[in-house]
């Protein structure tokens, strides 16, 4: 088994897309929740919603962005940093994200289904007819879970062994299990992980709400480069931290006051985030999903050289 | 009889199988349906589809009531997805004969959301309403998984894996790396889908990716075919009863077949299309050899991802001559889709179930409909009628939208 280390990270929340400044930010107690209108009639109507996802420089063609939902903008923004001038062939490098709930729609067939409704109820028929005509084509391919991982793939040439988790913040966490373990067990020799989701749309908004979950939601993506020690060695790479599984030391908790719930990104921004704060001690990340009982995340200052 | 394989790794064994398919509920009526060759496509039943571009696809047929579900996961059964992971796991249970399970027992589950009703629809456009909270939990992926955990009494690790049409493929490959870990002495592992859906029906027929013969539903997923033109929505359920050849020895089970490697790419090219030199698909394809320690030339069947787009197949042909050289050549293949459609999230664990049973019964299942092979899939095709063979392993593909790509290698009993 081959010791796992942190070599990139990329952060993109309410707070910013540095890892540094984000995390010099949660220390200082800012919160980077603000109104959102969509949200207005809500108790509450604050939201950490990232303002502008730096995804350009990331996208090889600026026309894929139609197709891209939001968790998709904003996973391929943080996987941009976290690979960086990554030197090894892409060929076999991992790629394993937690991707929460499927992305909403963001109101892309509202028009079609208003379209088909006939005295109060849907109507196939004139779904058929005037919705089709209505129904924005590519949407199938922009909600499937499974996007954000294609978009990462896609535009930073990513095609090794790959994984996409639905389910909360346990997703995320479990993304993140599955890189650490590739790379301990020599199945790839490095691995984009991490997670990303957004739930400051409407539609989101309210089902927390229905749900029962507490707190303002938040969007935000956190992905590291995790790569075989030997690996990042040999070639001179900065070496950020060490992970490894099971727990170890204090156990972390997302900033979800600070930037909202943030869904499947909530453990891996903990991780990331600890990270750039610079590691005085050994703590762990661990959001338990019930059963769950062996996906504890524990980070360590990097070995020394 | 080795309890490892040639890498020192636990041997994964399959203990139970579950199914339900176009062809009805149970895994022997899915294998009688495809090895009969016999087409489970017809005109849509389950709403009006007049007025649709496609009316026709492979539902289910009428399920039975499902009873003595737990009141904290009853929301979770109460749709056709639910009911379809209810009856595929109740049966992979039972043939496996495993006893209470518990903390050493996982589930892993292939699965999309799913999409509201149209009357949920209808409902919240009427009042702004969101929907309700059994209707929110029955929606999101990973309901199939806690209802599955909750039925088995499986309160090991569990995890959901969304990733199009290669998700379950991907389950049972997860349920393989925690059993060789050791982090479990049994998996639940699978997948299930629903397409036959008005919505769903709308948004992939405007992509253009389904078989729009509505005249010839049977006729209509031919894949490799030269006259192929898209896929057809399905639905069903696969669930594995996954374990050590140890632990399944040691108390006695009934092995069906055994797992014997794993492998999954991305194609890193586009979200609608396959590269056309078949790359990823490769790749995805060598991973799994590796993993299982053999070479192409130890594989006697393939069960082809073959959608029946132009595509997709012509893609998947240059990635098995890619990964499997002059044995592409000789290799059977087949793609079951011809007579079932295609169950996306759950199509990787059906048809791996049918990869287990070609090895168990020596039969190789046909891809129907395959009148006139397209010289650009030039395969060794099973075409239109099942043939006996022996079956020493077989392989079978997933690939999904967006490129993930997924590839299992299995054998019968060792």
């Amino acid at each position: 088994m081959s010791r796992v280390v942190v070599t990139g990270l990329g952060v993109v929340c309410s707070l910013g897309s540095d890892p540094v400044s984000v995390a010099a930010a949660v220390r200082a107690g800012t919160v980077g929740l603000s109104p959102v209108p969509a949200l207005a009639h809500l108790p509450d109507d604050r939201a950490g919603r990232v303002a502008k996802p730096p995804i350009r420089a990331w996208l090889k063609r600026r026309k894929d962005r139609k197709l891209m939902a939001r968790a998709s903008e904003l996973a391929l923004s943080a996987a941009g940093p976290a690979l960086g001038d990554y030197p090894g062939d892409r060929v076999d490098l991992g790629l394993y994200l937690g991707v929460g709930r499927e992305p909403p729609d963001d109101g892309d067939s509202e028009a079609a289904l208003a379209a088909a409704a006939v005295d109060g109820r849907l109507d196939p028929e004139a779904l058929a007819g005037r919705g089709r005509d209505l129904y924005p084509p590519l949407l199938p391919l922009k909600t499937l879970p499974n996007m954000a991982l294609a978009h990462i793939s896609i535009n930073l040439d990513v095609m090794g062994d790959n994984g996409a988790w639905a389910g909360e913040r346990g997703a995320g966490q479990r993304a993140l299990v599955a890189g650490v373990q590739a790379v301990a067990e020599g199945r790839v020799v490095a691995a984009l992980a991490g997670g990303a989701d957004s739930l400051v749309d409407l539609g989101s908004a309210r089902d927390r709400l229905r749900l029962g979950h507490t707190g303002p939601p938040g969007e935000a993506a956190a992905i590291l480069l995790l790569e075989s020690l030997t690996s990042a060695q040999a070639r001179g790479a900065h070496i950020y931290a060490e992970l490894s599984l099971g727990a170890a030391g204090p156990r972390l908790e997302p900033p979800l006051s600070a930037v909202g719930d943030v869904g499947a990104a909530s453990v891996p921004l903990a991780v990331v985030l600890q990270i750039a704060a610079g590691i005085d001690q050994t703590t762990h990340v661990h959001q338990p999903e019930p059963g769950d009982v062996s996906s504890a995340i524990s980070v360590s200052a990097p070995p020394p050289c | 009889m080795d309890l490892v394989d040639a890498f020192g790794r636990p041997r994964v064994v399959v203990t139970g199988l579950g199914a339900v398919t176009p062809h009805g509920i149970g895994v022997e009526a899915a294998w009688a349906g495809v090895t009969g060759g016999r087409s489970a496509i017809s005109t849509i039943s389950r709403f009006d589809p007049t007025g649709f571009p496609v009316r026709f696809g492979a539902q289910v047929p009428e399920l039975p009531p499902i009873h003595d579900i737990p009141a904290q996961v009853a929301p979770l059964a109460a749709d056709l997805k639910g009911r379809l992971a209810v009856l595929a796991l109740r049966e992979a249970l039972e043939m496996s004969g495993l006893p209470a399970l518990g903390p050493r027992a996982g589930v892993c589950i292939g699965s999309e959301a799913a999409r509201p009703s149209l009357a949920d629809v209808a409902r919240r456009l009427a009042t702004s309403e969101p929907p309700t909270a059994d209707v929110l939990a029955r929606m999101r992926p990973d309901a199939p998984t806690r209802l599955m955990a909750v039925l088995a009494g499986a309160t090991g690790p569990r995890s959901t894996v969304s990733t199009a049409c290669t998700s379950s493929s991907q389950a049972v490959g997860e349920g393989v790396l925690r059993l060789r870990r050791g982090d479990v002495d049994a998996m639940i592992v699978g997948g299930v889908d629903v397409l036959v859906d008005p919505i769903m029906v709308t948004g992939f027929s405007l992509l253009g990716a389904l078989s729009t013969r509505n005249d010839d539903p049977q006729g209509a997923s031919r894949p490799f075919d030269a006259d192929r033109d898209g896929f057809v929505l399905g639905e069903g359920a696969g669930v594995l009863i996954l374990e050590t050849l140890a632990g399944a020895l040691a108390r006695g089970a009934e092995v069906v077949g055994e797992v014997l490697g794993y492998g999954c790419s991305c194609n890193a090219y586009r979200i609608t299309d396959s590269p056309p030199d078949g790359r990823g698909a490769a790749q995805s394809m060598a991973a799994a050899l590796a993993d299982a320690g053999i070479v192409a030339e130890d594989v006697d069947y393939i069960n082809a991802h073959g959608t029946s787009t132009s595509m997709n197949d012509a893609s998947e042909t240059r990635g098995i001559h890619r990964a499997f050289g002059s044995h592409a050549d000789t290799v059977r293949v087949s793609s079951t889709k011809s007579m079932t459609g295609h169950l996306v999230a759950a199509c990787g664990a059906v048809e791996a179930i049918y990869s287990v049973l070609a090895c168990r019964d020596g039969v190789l299942p046909p891809t129907a409909n395959l009148h006139r092979p397209d010289p650009e899939c030039n395969l060794a095709h099973v075409p239109m009628q099942a043939e006996r063979s022996p079956v020493r392993r077989a392989m079978t593909n997933a690939f999904g939208f967006g490129g993930s790509n997924g590839t299992l290698v299995v054998a019968g009993r060792p």
